[in-house]
């Protein structure tokens, strides 16, 4: 009798564990997000206060992660928003049919139309400018100004002392190669002989590359390296407030700029909880977050924040964003072609 | 003749499988699941590369000889490979001869030491290197050097490093097993000690080191963690397969590139097993003789004491640093003290924690008894198929961790099976992925029963599933404890596979580690990391508590008489 | 009328078949055992007989042949199902459980009551003189005590058939005695068929029913002690029994009292059913140590020179040579009475007819 009893206990047990298992998932929101882990957690958990019935589910991967992963999703997709990063990305996603529109938002309305898709299927939350980072103790013992032209980082004294991120996997970096095409050679967007020249030439200068966008700009800060390739924002939060001894610049010609996205993911888990993260997000209480982190927020209503880096404070080049989201696989191969990376 | 042999054989063990239905229902289940997690990923790895959608094209597989940043990677793996098993052997065997064959001081601390990295969290010796050797590190300043720990030097260092424990457990076994009588004689005969050493004693030790460079060898090619942070410019085939599937999401090329990282290490496997291990000259039942002959001359003992001593303080140093590292509060700038990090983790990691502990607690179990019914199938009854079960089962040792990831994202992301975004696809990787040690331990567990015992049970009328669980689990049950533990720990410290299967609703802390590494955010990391060492650490003496307890009564399994 | 509990129906076993090292453990070997009795399967080591006891247990399968238990073929039941318990030469004892847990381990598997469990375990261990034990680990037992536990284990649940494997060779000399004594006394009393396998000749001479004598994987002999030891079908049997001379022969005749043989300048005759020999032959004669008296020179059937003599006490074994060149030994009981024959003297040597036996010369 004892032993029946035991059987059919662990049977229960068993079963048990199997439902907690198959997903009997929480009643939640899952968003990727390609802010950074602490950014995102002041993020999320501003959201979830005043919304306090919805528990987020978040990730964080680089841009390019991100997409990759949709894609891998596609069949089934395991999040419903996606929450930052360059909208390089977010147009490619676009492409592949991998978004959800959205026009009903009270911001869509307000929003000017270089900063949102025509058919809703991505928004932006903020924007950001390329800038580099140089850490000032190498810079005192290489005997060297830092870099204040794409030109500048060919010198041999930045050799090997580069680092920035891969642009497959970061829009950051993405956003920078943009830069560099445009900058070097023709305007026109793509590769042409003098890009292929300079990257081949730049290549041999990075000591090494990483997974994620602003990582580079630690590095240059704890002396890892000597210069890094970043946007102003994360410059700003991560280098400078932070006290690494480094110094901001900006290259003359001209730099390149990223919106900074959002999108719903088609065929979503829970659209409509989506939908309600993606209005607050919008909003002046959600933007006027971005100033800790010296980000520019799009909603015209949200504060600046000190010594954040506006439109007229650096030269913009004339980077055709949408050309480079929708071509994005190729300028990558591209790139693996030229740097043998 | 021998196929109508052969024939004859199966006929009779199929009758008799069918004729003893709980050891039918066994086979078959462990088959079906063996088949289902460890082969048929792989066969959707190969699938993918040569017929990605469907259709036959070798596309990927010609471009990878073109492509100079597909190949080089595993020329570079290759390079790093031979490098460290030869480095990690040599520092493996200047431990094991120190602690099996001379009288140094500090056996017991030495032995800690050369089996810690073992336990450790990934990445942390790499983590460690940077702190200490990078451009801006501790030494490096200290002694005002001009050198670039990272690419080839960083990556041998690290992975000697990691991986020169697992040497150094086969040739500790090795060397105290010889029997001393040989050498003896050898000396009686004249020989120098010297000489006995070069003609007696490594020969015979040749095979031990000859499995200990190749299994070095199979895990420094799949290697993840190490490579991620400290390779720089020197490009691996595992971060490059990586790449291709979070940051490209080319499944064909990831496929492809696992294809070439499954191929070195299936053959050395297959040689270690087949050829080498069935070479060893020393008897792996006998106990070890303990009494050898050991060293006790000065200009012998002291060089490898102080080689040992230099390595023990530089693997503590690269902890300590690291442990320092979690508490200061801006790494290279500002050193002050602080418990900032640790609360960093707690507060966005505390899930984490809860995600990773909930999910070892239930894979650990079930992985060892998986384990432990493999090995005594394998080791105690003979049936239809019981050769490939071995052989399926202790494959996955052989597979490089990301290859596995990726097999199981191209297997399980579609019907029949979907289960990406589980837990339980996290589960099943770390079951199958740990398998083969256990089955391995399961294997010489049990051969230390006499045979007579559970025959005994079986004459006496007990089936299968009694003589297992009334007589073979508790003779075996310290060390299946043991064991279990072990399993814990891999579980806690797992990366490259499960890098691949983590989700928005189950996230493991190694995955938040390489998050930090992957942001340089190096104190927050090594804060992580303690954090993993940390629970290690309670989970060790919590069942070092438990079998003592249990087991005070202290019988043992007997060997044979 | 008696009925067949076991019948191995030639039975072979190869190891290793096909490779290099194949080795045919078990050759055609048939055995039929009656209900009741004890076989002891004898012979030296390699011989098959713990293998084909295995086969019998479950533990090996036959590559051909079959196995018969009350009348059933057994080839493909796995052991458990088999009505056979087995008494191991290493015990087989649970170390993790009492006597009394070891004792009852059969009993619990067929579900037997609680409180029947008890007595029966009770009544048996003490039928082995180790009553009130019950509470006692293995590991605190002295060796004969843990035999008997593993006896009493086997022997609660009944069994069709009972399987001894060497179950003494553990035991030193003086305890082997009387655990042998104790196992046939309660085999006979529980009149539980069983198989006996040992090496040593003593102890299968003393508890069995009938000896099967084997070698080499195949069947030897079959027979009482007596039949074995007197009239032995082989050299080999001859041989591995007791102690043997074999003395080269000559057949001349055969005639109604047995076979007419010329062994060196001696005629004799030897009683034997003369079937398997022809005028002409040349078989071997063997002469047992202790069939032969020593008589004074010139006497008896042949003459022989003592070499040396080993003295133990009861008896003196003399080694003798004879003119053609081949020893003999020659067992004296009570060398007291007559004194110690000094070496080198000739003796004569009396061969006791009744026990002459001749055998086929193998080569």
């Amino acid at each position: 009798m004892q032993k029946r009893a035991r059987r059919i206990l662990l049977i229960v047990l068993v079963m048990a564990l199997g439902l907690t298992l198959a997903g009997v998932a929480k009643e939640a929101l899952h968003i990727y997000t390609a802010y950074d882990a602490d950014q995102a957690e002041v993020y999320i958990a501003a959201f979830e206060a005043s919304h306090p019935d919805i528990d987020v589910q978040w990730v964080r991967l680089s841009s390019g992660q991100v997409l990759a992963r949709i894609r891998a999703e596609a069949a089934n997709p395991q999040a419903s928003l996606w929450f930052g990063g360059s909208n390089t990305s977010h147009i490619a996603a676009a492409q592949d049919d991998l978004l959800a529109p959205y026009k009903e938002s009270l911001a869509w309305q307000y929003m000017p139309a270089q900063f949102k898709d025509p058919d809703g299927l991505w928004i932006g939350l903020y924007v950001g400018y390329i800038g580099f980072v140089s850490n000032t103790e190498f810079l005192a013992k290489a005997g060297v100004d830092a870099p204040t032209s794409w030109e500048d980082l060919l010198k041999p004294e930045f050799k090997n002392e580069i680092s920035l991120a891969y642009p497959f996997s970061s829009g950051t970096a993405y956003t920078t190669l943009c830069g560099m095409l445009t900058a070097i050679g023709s305007p026109d967007p793509g590769f042409d002989a003098q890009d292929d020249a300079y990257l081949a030439a730049f290549d041999k200068q990075v000591h090494h590359y990483n997974e994620s966008g602003s990582a580079c700009i630690t590095q240059v800060g704890q002396g890892e390296v000597g210069v890094g390739i970043g946007f102003s924002h994360d410059i700003l939060s991560k280098g400078i407030a932070k006290g690494y001894p480094v110094v901001m610049t900006f290259p003359k010609e001209g730099t390149s700029y990223e919106i900074g996205g959002m999108a719903l993911i088609k065929g979503a888990p829970e659209p409509e909880l989506a939908k309600i993260f993606y209005d607050w997000a919008l909003s002046k209480e959600a933007q006027d977050l971005y100033k800790q982190f010296f980000r520019i927020p799009l909603n015209p209503a949200a504060e600046l924040a000190e010594g954040s880096v506006t439109a007229t404070d650096v030269q913009v080049l004339p980077v055709n964003l949408v050309w480079y989201g929708e071509n994005k696989d190729d300028i990558i191969d591209h790139w693996h072609e030229v740097t043998g990376k | 003749m021998r196929f109508n042999v052969y024939q004859r054989e199966i006929r009779g063990e199929i009758r008799r499988l069918v004729r003893d239905p709980v050891l039918l229902g066994l086979v078959a289940v462990i088959s079906l699941l063996l088949l289902g997690f460890i082969v048929f990923p792989l066969v959707k790895v190969v699938q993918h590369s040569i017929w990605p959608k469907g259709v036959f094209s070798p596309k990927y597989f010609v471009q990878f000889f073109q492509r100079s940043y597909y190949w080089r990677p595993l020329l570079n793996s290759m390079v790093v490979g031979a490098l460290v098993s030869l480095c990690g052997t040599a520092v493996a065997f200047l431990f094991a001869y120190g602690i099996t064959r001379t009288d140094i001081p500090f056996k017991r601390a030495f032995r800690l030491i050369a089996i810690m990295p073992i336990v450790s969290p990934p990445f942390l010796i790499a983590l460690a290197a940077i702190l200490l050797l990078g451009h801006h590190g501790v030494i490096t300043d200290a002694l005002r050097l001009n050198w670039d720990i990272y690419g080839l030097p960083g990556l041998v260092l690290t992975e000697t490093l990691a991986y020169f424990p697992i040497a150094f457990m086969i040739l500790e076994g090795v060397l105290s097993k010889i029997d001393p009588s040989i050498e003896e004689a050898a000396l009686d005969m004249g020989a120098s000690k010297l000489r006995t050493f070069l003609t007696v004693t490594l020969p015979l030790a040749i095979p031990g080191i000859a499995s200990a460079m190749l299994l070095v060898f199979i895990r420094s090619l799949e290697d993840f963690g190490n490579p991620v942070v400290i390779q720089g410019n020197y490009q691996v085939l595992t971060v490059a397969a990586y790449h291709a599937v979070t940051g490209m999401y080319n499944m064909p090329l990831a496929a492809t590139l696992a294809i070439f990282m499954l191929i070195p290490t299936l053959m050395i496997f297959v040689v270690q097993k087949y050829y080498v291990a069935r070479r060893s000259y020393i008897t792996v039942t006998g106990k070890p003789s303990g009494i050898g002959l050991k060293s006790t001359e000065r200009r012998v003992k002291a060089p490898i004491l102080a080689g040992m001593v230099f390595l023990s303080v530089g693997i503590l140093l690269m902890y300590g640093v690291v442990l320092f590292g979690s508490f200061t509060k801006l790494w290279g700038v500002d050193n002050t003290l602080t418990v900032k990090n640790y609360l960093y983790v707690f507060k966005v990691g505390g899930q984490y924690v809860v995600d990773t502990l909930e999910i070892a607690l239930i894979a650990t179990p079930i992985g060892g008894i998986l384990s432990m019914l493999i090995a005594y199938l394998v080791v105690r009854k003979r049936f239809v198929g019981r050769g490939a079960m071995e052989f399926v089962s202790m494959l996955n040792f052989a597979v490089p961790g990301v290859v596995v990831g990726i097999g199981y994202i191209l297997a399980f992301n579609t019907p029949p099976i979907q289960i990406t975004g589980t837990a339980l696809i996290i589960i099943l990787v770390f079951v199958f992925r740990r398998m083969p040690v256990g089955i391995r331990d399961g294997i010489a567990q049990l051969q230390q029963i006499d045979p007579a015992i559970e025959e005994a049970s079986s004459s006496l009328g007990a089936g299968f599933f009694r003589t297992f669980t009334r007589v073979t689990l508790p003779l075996v049950a310290p060390a299946f404890l043991s064991g279990l533990v072990y399993m814990f720990v891999r579980c806690m410290t797992a990366i490259s596979a499960v890098v691949f299967v983590v989700s928005a609703g189950w996230q493991l802390l190694t995955v938040a580690l390489l998050y930090e590494v992957d942001q340089a955010n190096l104190a927050a990391a090594a804060a992580y990391g303690y954090v993993i060492i940390g629970i290690v650490f309670v989970a060790i003496l919590l069942m070092r508590f438990v079998v003592e307890r249990l087991f005070k009564r202290g019988f043992s399994p007997l060997s044979r008489q | 009328m008696t009925d067949i509990v076991v019948r191995f129906e030639d039975i072979v076993k190869i190891f290793g078949e096909g490779s290099r090292r194949e080795v045919r453990a078990v050759d055609h070997f048939s055995l039929s055992v009656e209900g009741g009795q004890l076989i002891t399967l004898l012979g030296p080591s390699g011989c098959g007989k713990t293998t084909s006891l295995r086969i019998l247990a479950g533990f090996e399968n036959a590559t051909s042949g079959k196995v018969y238990i009350d009348g059933r073929c057994v080839n493909d039941t796995p052991p458990q199902s088999r009505d056979t318990s087995m008494v191991f030469q290493s015990y087989g004892l649970f170390p993790h459980m009492t006597v009394f847990e070891n004792v009852a381990y059969g009993l619990k598997v067929k579900h037997t009551p609680k409180l029947e469990i008890r007595t029966r375990v009770a009544e048996v261990l003490h039928l082995v003189g180790l009553g009130g034990l019950e509470r006692r680990s293995v590991g605190q037992l002295s060796g004969g005590q843990q035999q008997r536990v593993a006896l009493c284990r086997a022997i609660i649940t009944q069994p069709k058939v009972l399987l001894f494997d060497e179950p003494l060779s553990n035991l030193d000399a003086k305890l082997r005695k009387g655990t042998r004594e104790q196992i046939r006394q309660l085999q006979q009393e529980l009149g539980i068929t069983s198989l006996y396998v040992t090496h040593d000749q003593a102890e299968a001479m003393s508890i069995s029913d009938q000896i099967a004598v084997m070698n080499d994987g195949r069947l030897q002999q079959l027979g009482t002690a007596e039949a074995i030891y007197a009239r032995p079908a082989n050299r080999f049997v001859a041989g591995f029994i007791g102690d043997a001379n074999f003395l080269p022969a000559k057949v001349l005749s055969l005639d109604g009292a047995g076979v007419k043989i010329a062994c060196g300048a001696v005629e004799m005759v030897v009683e034997q059913s003369g079937e398997r020999f022809a005028p002409g032959d040349e078989p071997v004669l063997l002469v047992r140590p202790e069939a032969v008296d020593l008589v004074p020179e010139g006497q008896g059937d042949l003459a022989a020179e003592v070499l040396f003599s080993h003295y133990t006490g009861s008896v003196v074994l003399y080694a003798l040579s004879l003119p053609t060149g081949e020893r003999l030994e020659v067992q004296v009981a009570n060398p007291q009475e007559r004194g110690l024959l000094p070496l080198r003297s000739t003796v004569g040597l009396r061969l006791h007819r009744r026990s002459l036996r001749l055998l086929e010369k193998e080569g």
